[in-house]
């Protein structure tokens, strides 16, 4: 592979592709560095939000005791997220929290599939910020709800004590817990949908991008000869697709995944006592 | 709790072995910087995970 890859470093194909591929770019380079912040991933945020908010308030709106078809539809996505997640998890308390699931739970969806789609083909949540923020705000969410549950002291001693450590063995349990809980918890969310997207979209990017290099090549390169370079080409664009269509199952899962982690995590957090 | 399967309990035993790792793991790595010696890593590492799993055992093991 090295002498295939070597030549063709700094290619205007952007090959290989790399961590650099998900580098920002600023909006209006014009305006200097102090705009730099607003660079195409966050306009891209900014738009799955708006995609959100307008397709739910669409769906609200006109609301019909007999549902027509449009009404169906957004009936049957939020009786989905209500009834498979939040009921299912939550339980009695689970009204609550339904808002912020549904919109969790649409907003990344969202985001991932813009990584499908050709006007941005980039999943938001493949920039680990993006990923980053969203765990915050669950974070904030789950903690703030059993801390309005219980009250900080004894809501701390739910979430580092388990039921059932004998005394003995509560000084090495405790700082386990807590660590478990309160750092690894959100980490390992934000992580978990940064690196499935972020995985995704490169193979990706391997395979369109070096298909395509393969594809219009006219010299022999590494001693293969052009026809077989064509070929291998046009396997790999074929096989991308392949690709495509397991990166919008993942794109779904994960959306899925992070809701009901979050689901989970409220739950635990406010849980009565067992 | 039903439906979800084990997904979501997978994942909160996922972060208790990983947490016991990391903090007796990481007590172990600041005893041997500290002392100069090597063998508090291990140490850490083994008593972290028995300690996972024995939490393991004690949140989700009575259910059943």
């Amino acid at each position: 592979m090295v002498p295939l890859l070597i030549p063709m470093e700094g290619d205007e194909h952007g090959w290989p592709p790399g961590v650099h591929s998900f580098d920002s770019r600023p909006l209006f380079p014009a305006l200097g560095p102090e705009w730099g912040w607003l660079n195409n991933h966050l306009i891209q945020a900014i738009i799955g939000a708006a995609v959100v908010i307008g397709f739910w308030l669409w769906m609200a709106r006109g609301q019909q005791v007999v549902p027509g078809r449009k009404q169906f539809l957004g009936e049957s996505l939020y009786n989905l997220l209500r009834n498979s997640i939040a009921r299912d998890i939550l339980g009695h308390d689970f009204r609550k929290f339904l808002p912020y699931l549904v919109a969790l739970f649409s907003f990344i969806l969202v985001n991932n599939l813009f990584g499908q789609l050709f006007l941005f083909m980039f999943p938001t949540f493949s920039k680990i910020g993006y990923a980053y923020g969203l765990a915050i705000l669950s974070y904030i969410v789950y903690n703030a709800a059993g801390i309005a549950k219980y009250g900080f002291g004894s809501y701390m001693r739910r979430m580092t004590l388990p039921e059932g450590v004998p005394v003995a063995l509560w000084p090495l349990i405790i700082p386990l817990e807590f660590l478990s809980n309160f750092i690894v918890r959100p980490v390992t969310l934000a992580m978990r949908l940064f690196g499935n997207l972020f995985a995704g979209h490169l193979v990706i990017m391997v395979f369109v991008v070096g298909g395509s290099m393969l594809l219009t090549m006219t010299e022999p390169t590494a001693g293969f000869p052009v026809p077989l370079l064509n070929t291998a080409g046009v396997v790999s664009l074929l096989f991308s697709l392949a690709i495509f269509a397991l990166e919008i199952l993942v794109a779904i899962l994960q959306a899925y995944i992070f809701t009901v982690l979050t689901a989970q995590y409220i739950s635990s957090a406010i849980a009565e006592e067992h | 709790m039903s439906g979800q399967g084990g997904a979501d309990q997978g994942y909160r035993i996922l972060s208790i072995m990983i947490a016991g790792l990391l903090a007796y793991g990481t007590l172990g790595w600041l005893l041997d910087r500290w002392l100069g010696t090597a063998w508090f890593l291990p140490i850490g590492l083994i008593v972290g995970v028995a300690l996972g799993i024995y939490l393991v055992v004690v949140k989700f093991g009575r259910s059943q």
